[in-house]
């Protein structure tokens, strides 16, 4: 009712305002007639204004012929507004004015960039694995496997919506570029990446900050959407870590001024990532253990003890890569690296209900290489599109390995006999690769092939004697195998929808067959892809 | 390693004595422009082939390499690139090339492009709101941004200021007669159906009704359904068909045999060694192909 009278009231204001303002058709045609004389007016000034220009100009060419002389002197000094002292290059310039307004259209419509990829699987087991015998160790906490990697970016049976991945682009100002990348899944958001570049530093330099991706190795840096199969290798997932080599930390990285692609870098980081860098800090153990006691009452008693495992602060993992590339001409492109890094923490512990615990406490380090090859013939949507590309590390950790017991409430002592306490060095050597290739065999459509393999070398030694006695070669564990299968249907570049199927043959005797499907979509301004 | 660190430098300083400015093109007809303009202060690169399609390329880690040593790259701009150059340029660590600095420059920046302001919604394909970038097909267009490009190049070069800008001229001068020559020729042309929206500019230019584009929308490939329509709708009308040479021939081909047209396809693109005289060859294969 009130909203009627608002409108009526409304319509009764603008209806007098239009009846008081509406003008007689002889004052209309008057005031048209008036515009129209004043228009010939100012015609008439600006084409005798025109005229007296073009005269003079015709007299100063004349009058002085060489008048082009001090221009190109002025094209020879410099020009534009003052330099900025910390820029190498002038980032502002004159205005080029030729049609067209001048913008350039590149990099400019949307700042920040923004992009959002979602990504969900359906799968089905045959088996319910755990991690490959060897690598449930440095999995998480030591000796609770984790299953089918059902957190992180691993594949749940069913369906699975893996994430929302929302990602912010942008330049910060003339002198840096940020990133920000946030994983939004069913239950939490997780920061993937954040980190910033440099942008306007000389001589081919970069320095990256923040949380990001390391740049070892080739699929380390990419995410799920930039991955040929539904899972990642096995490689980045057990050596590394579900979320890969993913360190807060800083990267320097130098591109040689050479004909052929020559990087280098190194990094200096946190250390957390589980596989390299695994680390638990000093803490106290905890355990509450209820027991009958008189009447058979429940007595709680709680137990707490110090860790008393190495507590370095961070950076405690350095790492450094060089990438290599010879220039193949247009249908072909090839990379070659190799890397390696030192974490100087790695850590792991098992806690007993018997009360006791299991340390390891030490350093690990890695080496690897990558290869990657890349034909393309520039085929409709991928069609006759080839990549092939296979990776390989090798890790040792390091490690003091303690088996303590609570004695009392608050002390934890060394199992064994006084004389020859549990408490060993142990070194674990093991490595993992995986070879993939993936072909487009007709417009949109691909296929591929990828073959993992873990534990080619499995094993660990004990330098010190154990409590039994024993020495050297402590275990010697075989290598795991998992074939995958996968085709790719991808409508245009921004939508794929995947199937996969994958045998894992484990060394364990256990065996089984996976079947995924997955679709990856990007919405926005999804950036240009690195090699 | 002293020797190592002596043969780098030795082959970094070799490589800055060979040319004035070292220009880095993304495709072949910006190569040329660049030679054409530049004339023997520059050294040209060209990023991608000709027979290739320029929006589906990738970043390729040579193309870094380029880049790294470039003092200007030279882009069609409008978002043609936008699939792979960024990452390029991101990947070349030479902040004198990246957007917005003296060391980039972008054709599309400098002329009217048509096309404009579209819905940037994918759902219509791979749109480019910025305008349609095939600026390169309109001679006269192509001039204008040569001059643009004399002026940045005198920026890097000033002392061959003038050479620049007379280059730039002469090409410019070019260009208008060969379009005017072209325009009388193909006067009462029937009209063409192109793939893409790509040579509507020298339709454009030239005065030639495009009909149809056989992409259903940019980028996505025609059903039979699309090219069922595109007969019923051209049937009994007259004309040709036009594609480059790397947009795929069956649905043009299926046009041309149940219409009764001529159907061609033809570079877009010059080689990538290629003068000014290729590039109004090469434009002009395609007014003899519009010719009623």
């Amino acid at each position: 009712m009130k909203k009627c009278a608002l409108a009526a009231l409304a319509l009764a204001v603008a209806a007098t305002g239009a009846m008081a303002s509406e003008p007689t058709l002889e004052e209309l045609m008057r005031k048209i007639e008036a515009l129209e004389q004043r228009d010939q007016e100012r015609q008439a000034r600006i084409d005798r204004l025109e005229a007296e220009l073009s005269a003079r100009a015709d007299r100063e060419v004349e009058e002085q012929p060489e008048a082009a002389a001090p221009r190109r002197a002025e094209r020879m000094a410099p020009r534009g507004p003052q330099r900025d002292p910390l820029d190498p290059a002038p980032a502002r310039l004159r205005a080029h004015q030729f049609g067209g307004d001048g913008a350039v259209t590149s990099g400019t419509a949307f700042n920040p960039a923004i992009s959002v990829i979602l990504d969900a699987t359906y799968a089905n087991f045959t088996d319910d694995l755990d991690e490959p015998p060897g690598f449930d160790f440095g999995h998480g906490h030591g000796g609770h496997s984790h299953g089918n990697g059902g957190h992180g970016h691993g594949v749940e049976e069913g369906f699975n919506l893996r994430e929302a991945e929302l990602t912010f682009t942008g330049s910060v100002d003339p002198y840096f570029d940020m990133m920000v990348m946030a994983s939004i899944s069913e239950s939490d958001i997780e920061l993937e990446e954040a980190y910033i570049t440099t942008s306007s530093l000389p001589s081919g330099l970069q320095i990256k900050a923040g949380k990001f991706l390391s740049d070892v190795g080739y699929i380390n840096k990419q995410h799920i959407h930039d991955w040929l199969f539904v899972d990642q290798p096995w490689m980045r997932e057990l050596m590394f870590g579900d979320e890969g080599l993913n360190e807060v930390g800083v990267q320097l990285s130098w591109l040689a001024p050479l004909p052929t692609y020559t990087r280098f870098g190194f990094e200096v980081l946190e250390g957390t990532s589980p596989g390299v860098a695994a680390f638990e800090g000093d803490g106290r153990h905890e355990m509450v253990t209820i027991l009958p006691g008189d009447n058979n009452q429940p007595i709680r008693n709680r137990w707490r003890a110090d860790k008393n495992l190495n507590d370095k602060d961070g950076p405690r993992l350095f790492t450094g890569f060089v990438k290599w590339a010879p220039d193949l001409g247009f249908d072909h492109a090839m990379q070659l690296g190799a890397f390696g890094g030192y974490s100087r923490v790695w850590q792991n512990e098992t806690g007993h209900s018997s009360g006791r615990l299991e340390t390891w406490d030490g350093d690990s380090r890695f080496v690897g290489a990558d290869l990657v090859y890349k034909y393309g013939r520039g085929g409709l949507m991928g069609h006759g599109n080839f990549v092939f590309q296979a990776e390989y590390v090798h890790r040792e950790l390091d490690v003091e390995y303690r088996s303590r017991q609570f004695t009392d409430f608050s002390t934890l002592e060394l199992t064994g006999p006084a004389s020859d306490p549990d408490r060993r060095d142990q070194t674990w050597r093991q490595d993992a690769f995986y070879a993939q290739g993936v072909y487009g065999f007709a417009p949109r459509w691909n296929a591929g092939l990828r073959v993992d393999g873990v534990g080619l070398t499995n094993r660990a030694y004990d330098d010190g004697r154990d409590s039994m006695g024993r020495r050297g070669m402590r275990d010697d564990l075989g290598a795991s195998w998992r074939y995958s299968l996968q085709t790719t249907f991808a409508p245009t570049e921004f939508s794929r929808l995947r199937a996969q199927l994958s045998y894992l043959d484990f060394d364990d005797g256990h065996d089984g067959w996976q079947f995924l499907l997955q679709y990856n979509m990007s919405l926005g301004v999804h950036g240009a892809h690195a090699f | 390693m002293q020797r190592l660190i002596l043969a780098v430098v030795l082959i970094a300083a070799s490589v800055t004595a060979l040319a004035e400015v070292r220009v880095v093109a993304t495709v072949p007809n910006m190569g040329m422009l660049a030679r054409t303009i530049g004339a023997d202060a520059v050294d040209v690169t060209v990023l991608a082939p000709p027979d290739r399609d320029a929006h589906y390329l990738e970043a390729r880690p040579s193309m870094m390499a380029a880049l790294r040593r470039a003092d200007l790259l030279v882009a069609v701009g409008a978002e043609l690139e936008v699939g792979w150059l960024p990452a390029a340029q991101r990947g070349a660590h030479n902040p004198e090339i990246r957007v917005g600095r003296q060391g980039y420059f972008e054709g599309a920046a400098h002329v009217d492009l048509i096309d404009v302001g579209g819905p940037a919604d994918r759902a219509l394909g791979d749109v480019h709101p910025a305008g349609n970038p095939h600026f390169y097909f309109d001679p006269n267009r192509l001039a204008t941004v040569g001059f643009a490009l004399a002026d940045r190049l005198s920026d890097l070069a000033p002392e061959h200021a003038d050479t620049f800008q007379a280059n730039a001229e002469a090409f410019a001068e070019r260009a208008q007669a060969q379009v005017q020559r072209w325009q009388e020729q193909v006067a009462g042309g029937s009209g063409v159906v192109l793939y893409h929206k790509d040579a509507n500019y020298l339709a454009g230019v030239l005065d030639v009704p495009v009909l149809a584009y056989i992409e259903p929308l940019p980028g996505i490939p025609p059903t039979a359904r699309h090219l069922r329509e595109l007969v019923q709708s051209l049937q009994g009308q007259d004309g040709t068909i036009l594609a480059t040479d790397f947009q795929p021939a069956q649905g043009a081909e299926f046009l041309a045999a149940q219409l009764g047209w001529s159907q061609q396809r033809l570079a877009s693109q010059v080689a990538i060694d290629a003068t000014a005289d290729d590039y109004f060859a090469l434009i002009g294969r395609w007014v003899e192909a519009m010719l009623p």
